[in-house]
């Protein structure tokens, strides 16, 4: 009987132990898989053909777009296609960017004001593009719990804005597979509240790794309403040359 | 003798006498009157556009009423600050300010706001802010990242005290520069359009967020009386170390308002005018159908002897007593009035959003200035007796033989 009774407060220390121990490096390891899965996402450059469908209750509105990303801050988006929007663009070079109207021949640079305004008329603001990085950078990470996804790991983390951070979120939820694929990121108001959500789905190989083909931005509270990326040719780490990630690059529209 | 017998002939028609005694007194009184609301209103435009930031006089860089944007501040203030402070009359303040235009974010709204850094102890004496916050706190020092927004802005952001809101705009560096910012204050102001528009924060967090370092955008100052306005400004104008800044009147800062009190000052001239024309036809009117039925007695008068001008005194006295007993009357009536409404006004708030539109407060409040009742008075006695002119010299020329067999 005592020996039972020592051995139970012994696994209970143990266990006590070790759960503090995977809740202390939860935190790092939080950061090291958003981290990782950035880098997945990004690779150190990318070619993409992306259809970009806004979709309302009363309309539908598609766009083809060539995008090309290089590290983590850079990426030029040209679109394609239907011929009336044919050669807008919009550059990114670190934290500014600039956008392109071939009709006026005009490159605007985005002012403050113009961030948190939508980008090419979607449900993503040009903010969500310009400060893509700064959710690794303004936000500490925590896994919250796992689930399982195509029979794989899928790790939930919950990511709180560093105090002083210039977010406008209160908290963003991320649900990020083993295999460094973003699946899901809700975006929550101060009070919680869920706002908007991104889903990422149908994973399929391109390009020589497994990628969610179909992304999906909508309104928490609206299943009607919504931005669906999806890529079709991705082509991971050729080499981009610095100038095409110019302003003369992006009046020109490379092919 | 005029005066007996120009009082007794008014009152030998007790009816017509109260009858056009009645239009003057409402003539003078309404011109009184309604010009006292207008003065009332435009006096509180006035008070409202100094106090909501502008102040008696502001000092800038030569090119920030331009373009209000960061590169044009004032990038050393202090020799400027030293010189103000020795210059300025006894008993006025004055506040330094960052004042530059900013989106202001949340996490379901964003909107164009701006963003104005205060010295929160000196601004408190200088515009309305130090006593408008109505929920939490007013700024500190020390309030790095606090700030304090209108109500107005609150509701539309649906959004309180304690919760985040996001600034962001362009700094020196021409990068864009955003700050998260916790409300710790939210004030009410006279206008729905001042509680979207500004959004305080300390001079520091200012300075640091758009890297300013000691540069401030402008010098707003408050003068005890403004009568001082124009002797200061040509003091300051004139001092070696403010050449290269531009003080200008709040006059010139608020060309808006100016026009609005012109205006005013043209419509009270024009109801003067109008209604002195109206109270004229009916002095012109009452008198002369006095002349016809007396035109037998005009006849006898000038026959026993009584001169033409005689007879046009006399006239003139009857008007003259019907004037200065609407006037006395009309202005008794307009001082109770103004008196009755000095304390609450006249309480405009179901029109808010209407009169918000033309610059107007919520409640009104008569001001009566010397100058206008005066004027009012002087227009109606000069002018009454000058139309009165004409029936007198009617009756003047009233021939004795046709008028005394005149039936």
């Amino acid at each position: 009987m005592k020996t039972r009774w020592l051995w139970n407060i012994v696994v209970s220390l143990f266990m006590i132990q070790a759960g503090g121990g995977v809740i202390a490096a939860g935190a790092e390891d939080g950061r090291a898989i958003v981290q990782a899965s950035f880098d997945y996402w990004r690779g150190k450059t990318s070619v993409a053909s992306v259809d970009m469908t806004i979709h309302r209750p009363d309309w539908q509105r598609v766009m083809t777009m060539k995008a090309w990303t290089k590290g983590e801050l850079d990426s030029l988006v040209v679109i394609t296609a239907p011929a009336k929007d044919r050669g807008n663009g919009t550059l990114k070079r670190r934290q500014e960017m600039w956008t392109f109207n071939p009709k006026v021949n005009r490159v605007i640079k985005l002012p403050p004001s113009m961030m948190s305004q939508s980008w090419m008329g979607s449900d993503f603001s040009n903010n969500d593009l310009a400060k893509s990085d700064s959710l690794l950078n303004d936000y500490t990470h925590r896994i919250i719990g796992t689930e399982s996804h195509e029979g794989k790991k899928v790790y939930v983390v919950e990511s709180t804005p560093k105090p002083g951070a210039p977010v406008i979120w209160g908290m963003q939820k991320l649900r990020i597979r083993e295999d460094h694929i973003f699946l899901t990121q809700e975006f929550y108001d101060e009070d919680l509240k869920p706002v908007k959500i991104m889903t990422a789905r149908q994973i399929e190989m391109h390009g020589g790794r497994l990628f969610p083909t179909v992304w999906k931005m909508r309104k928490a509270d609206s299943k009607d309403e919504y931005t669906q990326l999806v890529y079709r040719d991705l082509v991971f780490d050729k080499d981009l040359p610095d100038s095409l990630f110019t302003l003369s690059a992006l009046k020109n529209s490379p092919r | 003798m005029y005066f007996r017998l120009g009082w007794r002939n008014i009152w030998r028609n007790p009816r017509r006498t109260t009858v056009i005694l009645t239009a003057i007194v409402i003539g003078v009184w309404s011109m009184i009157f309604l010009g006292a609301l207008m003065r009332g209103i435009a006096d509180q435009m006035i008070q409202n556009g100094i106090a909501t930031l502008t102040g008696h006089i502001q000092i800038h860089h030569r090119d920030y009423r331009n373009d209000p944007a960061v590169e044009n501040s004032i990038a050393e203030p202090a020799p400027m600050e030293e010189t103000v402070a020795k210059l300025l009359p006894p008993g006025s303040h004055w506040s330094a300010r960052i004042r530059v235009t900013a989106t202001a974010a949340n996490a379901r709204h964003a909107d164009g706001v701006t963003m104005v850094g205060i010295d929160p102890p000196r601004e408190a004496r200088v515009s309305f802010i130090g006593k408008a916050v109505r929920e939490g706190r007013y700024l500190r020092d020390d309030d790095a990242f606090g700030i304090v927004i209108g109500r107005a802005l609150a509701d539309k952001f649906e959004t309180g005290l304690g919760k985040k809101l996001v600034l962001m705009t362009q700094d020196t560096e021409k990068n864009i520069a955003s700050r998260a910012f916790r409300i710790v204050g939210i004030y009410g102001a006279e206008m729905e359009a001042t509680e979207k528009q500004y959004v305080f924060v300390t001079l520091s967090a200012a300075g640091e967020m758009l890297k300013l370092n000691r540069g401030i955008s402008e010098l707003s100052i408050l003068l005890p009386d403004h009568q001082l306005v124009a002797g200061t400004l040509a003091t300051l104008r004139g001092a070696p170390s403010l050449r290269t800044y531009d003080a200008e009147p709040w006059q010139n800062l608020l060309p808006l308002m100016r026009a609005y009190l012109e205006i005013y000052d043209t419509f009270i001239f024009l109801w003067y005018l109008v209604v002195f024309i109206a109270m004229a036809f009916g002095i012109v009117n009452t008198t002369l159908m006095a002349i016809f039925e007396r035109i037998r007695e005009f006849g006898l008068l000038k026959s026993l002897g009584m001169k033409p001008w005689w007879i046009i005194k006399e006239v003139l006295a009857e008007s003259f007593f019907l004037l200065l007993i609407g006037i006395i009357v009309g202005n008794i009536l307009s001082f109770l009035s103004v008196l009755m409404l000095m304390n609450h006004g006249i309480d405009l708030t179901r029109f808010a959003a209407g009169s918000e539109f033309a610059g107007i407060s919520r409640v009104i409040y008569p001001s009566i200035y010397g100058r206008d009742v005066l004027l009012a008075n002087l227009v109606v006695f000069i002018l009454g007796l000058v139309v009165s002119l004409y029936p007198a010299l009617k009756a003047a020329r009233f021939k004795p033989v046709e008028a005394l067999a005149h039936v």
